[in-house]
């Protein structure tokens, strides 16, 4: 088949090869963070993945910055290895500058203009950060790739961040409900509904699944805690 | 003394034999050709008082602000007295030659000295710093001018258990007794970071508080 300039084939010929610069890859993964009274759970799905293939089925997508701050990334895993790395210098050069750990908001605050210092060659990751404040009040902060920061009491984030939200919403923000009345989270439900939206998550996306890996913050320390997903 | 020192003073990259930079002590006397500054440190607050010689309403704040602004840019927190004391103390050890990636470098040290007075999670703080760039805490410290006298008078007055009211009745009395003119509304200058003002605003402006809206003005006045 030749093109209106009748010279060249539509399909690829040896010898006109092109090359383009691909610097993203998306690997996938899913996070959930919900944030408490005295208390803030973050958990993450643990495979990796690109396209139909499965990398590994058990990488951790949680970091612990400190003793009651824990960051969740997911996108394209070097990136966020690369993100994680630069945070974990910060962080340190921060604690040695000012003799005193970084607090969750100043953290939150600074994860902000480290991405947007990358305004026009982003990191290709979908970030959750959830800890303690000042007050020791649980808290949760959610990204876009180059660094809109908002704080909120639940969020979900990654690949199944758009099936998961909703029903966080509805369960949590108690969205599209008559009859109901707010009432503080008790950490018990935060945590059997981050597997219960965890559960669904993995039946509709296929990056998300093998197993959840979880963090519960609160101010004696971080306790972790693993649930197994469906594998295929 | 010239003919001794005109070997080694001439750069602040070279030591003496003796092991001295001159340039740097030269620094710190010319802090004293300034006006006196006193500075008291109480568990109520920290007050500065300062001899105004020439003032003008173009006066513009700098570096102090931009450090502190930085840091709540990044941080969205309120900078600590000493990692304020520290920013300001790192900015003013870059004299000497330049580094090839730090740009262009200062060829002389600060002729400044520094009183960072302040509140944060420790509480009321105060810093001071010399052209050196070292920088100690202290209860109460004076600088400038007639600090020998002005810190003479400070130790024999200063007791831990000083009230904020008692802290400012002494600057202003030993800012009167070491000033060569006469001391009025018009050539002091004081200023007091006080514990309860600074968290009632988000506004960092209202941290340190005019000494003119804390009404002690007309009770501490000096005869």
């Amino acid at each position: 088949m030749l093109n209106v300039h009748g010279d060249f084939p539509e399909y690829a010929v040896p010898g006109a090869k092109q090359h383009r610069f691909e610097p993203y890859a998306d690997n996938g993964g899913s996070i959930v963070a919900i944030a408490g009274e005295d208390y803030a759970v973050i958990g993450a799905d643990t495979r990796l993945s690109t396209g139909f293939s499965i990398y590994t089925r058990e990488q951790k997508k949680l970091f612990q910055l400190s003793a009651r701050t824990v960051l969740g990334a997911t996108g394209c895993w070097c990136d966020t290895l690369t993100l994680t790395r630069l945070l974990r210098a910060r962080l340190q050069m921060y604690e040695q500058e000012h003799n005193k750990p970084m607090g969750t908001p100043a953290v939150a605050q600074m994860l902000s203009t480290m991405l947007y210092y990358k305004r026009f060659f982003p990191y290709y990751v979908s970030n959750v950060l959830a800890g303690l404040d000042a007050d020791g009040r649980g808290c949760v902060y959610s990204y876009d790739p180059i660094g809109h920061c908002e704080r909120s009491t639940y969020r979900a984030g990654g690949s199944a961040g758009a099936q998961l939200q909703p029903l966080l919403d509805n369960q949590i923000g108690l969205k599209n409900m008559q009859n109901v009345t707010e009432a503080p989270l008790p950490r018990e439900k935060a945590l059997a509904l981050i597997k219960d939206v965890f559960i669904s998550a993995a039946e509709r996306d296929i990056y998300t699944g093998d197993s959840i890996y979880i963090l519960i913050i609160t101010a004696d320390g971080i306790q972790e805690e693993k649930f197994d997903l469906r594998k295929d | 003394m010239f003919l001794t020192r005109s070997e080694y003073d001439r750069g602040v990259n070279t030591f003496s034999p003796e092991g001295r930079l001159f340039q740097v002590e030269y620094a710190i006397e010319a802090i004293k050709l300034g006006s006196t500054a006193i500075g008291i440190c109480t568990s109520e607050g920290v007050v500065l008082a300062v001899e105004k010689r020439i003032t003008s309403p173009l006066m513009e704040s700098t570096t102090i602000e931009k450090i502190v602004e930085n840091h709540w840019f990044v941080y969205n927190e309120r900078m600590s007295v000493e990692s304020c004391a520290q920013a300001v103390s790192n900015l003013a050890i870059q004299f000497g030659d330049s580094d090839d990636d730090s740009g262009t470098a200062m060829s002389r040290p600060f002729g400044v000295a520094v009183m960072f007075a302040g509140i944060d999670e420790k509480g009321p703080q105060l810093f001071h710093m010399d052209p050196s760039g070292t920088f100690v805490q202290y209860d109460a410290k004076a600088i400038g001018s007639g600090s020998e006298g002005a810190q003479q008078s400070l130790k024999e007055v200063y007791h831990k258990s000083m009230t904020l009211k008692e802290a400012i009745k002494s600057a202003l009395t030993i800012l009167k007794q070491v000033m060569e003119e006469k001391l009025s509304e018009n050539n002091v200058e004081m200023i007091a970071a006080i514990p309860e003002l600074q968290w009632s605003e988000s506004s960092s402006r209202n941290t340190l508080q005019d000494f003119s809206k804390l009404k002690l003005g007309r009770q501490t006045s000096v005869n």
